[in-house]
């Protein structure tokens, strides 16, 4: 190998940290494979979770790690500090209080990183959504990849995320789009005041004035889509003291683009 | 309960009789549920201690808002809060609950019961925090559930149930 000839103006010094420690071990040069589907095999297999657990679904997903459907044969290890893992796995419902704390621990986890929605409290918040302490789904404050509806999901179901997961991570790391998940919306709900982070109705220019207006407003979004309409002025005149591109703002929360108004 | 304890609960409570109504006797008291001014709320748990109540149960506040007249109840009572103490006579063979009532008017604050059990740190402070009963007196009286910066006592009657908040509603 040429790799440590630097004065060969013909070899291109190639470095990281990998290689180099794959070169280092005897043998292990002639692994006849390229080193990113090697990092993708290797990060897809290891997906060492967190677990958020806060309810009962925290029980269906002991349950999973434990013999019958074996996590640990993904290659999926458990670990209780959130700086040794790759997934959050939410599981349970998370309350207002508690929101902040499971931001903190997300923003602790190193990237790359994922979440998953486990259950239905965490996707939005089910049957408690309507009571003054509980967030409306956990992606209306951090991003999920993948849903798990069930209340709670068994094993199975959670097994099958995951494995949808590594679907998804190895699709990604080829290079293919992976669309962002719909949320396993229920008919008939009301839709939270502010919307999840990857919303399309989410206006990507959220001014303070707009958030100081959802506190006084009710949480069926009628009156927030109205009040939007009339703020729309101010959020352009934000976006352009921000240096932000303004057409991205949608007309209305119905999800029509700026320019299809006129 | 034992007639003396009776006797001296009546005694303690006799003076603070509505006018025109007959006196407190030991056959009035009951273990349950019982009106007791406020004023006297911390001097009758004193009484109860000596006897024997020493484990602090539980204090559960509620709120009655006020209410229109109509024509079943044609006098219903103004905005108030009750609060329930429960104490408990741990002694084997003898164990017995006491349990009284004390009716606040709205930001009327009740003394605090710390002093007597150190276990009414918490349950006062929940109380505090979910229906906004004070506690004169209390050394920490914080919010226990709720995050600090929230507005409003969930477990009023007249909290609306989507009353918004930053910024989930």
């Amino acid at each position: 190998m040429a790799v440590d000839d630097a004065n060969d103006p013909n070899t291109v010094n190639f470095t990281n940290p990998l290689l180099d420690h794959m070169l280092s071990v005897p043998g292990l040069d002639l692994a006849v494979t390229s080193i990113d589907k090697l990092l993708t095999w290797a990060s897809s297999n290891s997906l060492w979770m967190f677990p958020m657990a806060t309810s009962c679904c925290g029980i269906e997903f002991m349950a999973t790690n434990a013999a019958r459907v074996d996590l640990d044969r993904m290659g999926s290890i458990v670990r209780a500090t959130p700086r040794q893992c790759d997934v959050m796995v939410v599981a349970g419902t998370i309350t207002v209080k508690m929101a902040p704390r499971v931001k903190k621990l997300w923003d602790q986890m190193p990237e790359p990183k994922w979440c998953i929605a486990m259950g239905s409290c965490a996707i939005s918040g089910d049957f408690y959504r309507n009571i003054y302490s509980v967030v409306p789904g956990i992606d209306t404050f951090m991003p999920v990849d993948v849903y798990i509806p069930g209340c709670p999901p068994n094993p199975e179901q959670l097994m099958a995320g995951l494995l949808r997961l590594q679907e998804k991570i190895k699709a990604q790391r080829d290079g293919t789009w992976v669309p962002i998940e719909t949320r396993p919306e229920t008919e008939k709900m009301n839709v939270p005041a502010i919307h999840r982070i990857q919303d399309a109705d989410r206006d990507p220019l959220l001014t303070p004035a707009q958030l100081d207006r959802s506190r006084s407003l009710g949480m069926n979004g009628a009156e927030h889509r109205a009040a939007d309409e009339e703020g729309r002025e101010e959020a352009e005149a934000y976006a352009r003291a921000c240096h932000l591109p303004t057409n991205v703002l949608r007309a209305s929360r119905g999800g029509k683009p700026a320019e299809e108004e006129s | 309960m034992t007639p003396e304890l009776k006797a001296a609960i009546a005694a303690l409570l006799a003076p603070s009789t509505d006018e025109g109504k007959e006196p407190l006797t030991a056959e009035d008291v009951v273990a349950f549920g019982m009106w007791v001014p406020a004023s006297l709320h911390v001097a009758l748990a004193e009484l109860l201690k000596a006897h024997g109540f020493t484990l602090y149960v539980t204090v559960v506040a509620s709120h009655w808002p006020g209410e229109k007249p109509s024509r079943r109840n044609p006098d219903p009572p103004p905005e108030h809060f009750q609060v329930a103490t429960v104490l408990r006579n741990p002694t084997r063979g003898a164990s017995t609950t006491f349990s009284w009532r004390v009716r606040l008017e709205p930001g009327q604050p009740l003394d605090t019961l710390f002093a007597l059990f150190a276990g009414a740190d918490w349950q006062e402070r929940e109380q505090y925090d979910l229906v906004g009963v004070h506690f004169a007196g209390h050394p920490d009286l914080r919010r226990l559930m709720m995050p600090d910066d929230w507005e409003g006592h969930p477990l009023r009657r007249d909290y609306a149930i989507d009353t918004p908040h930053f910024p989930w509603r």
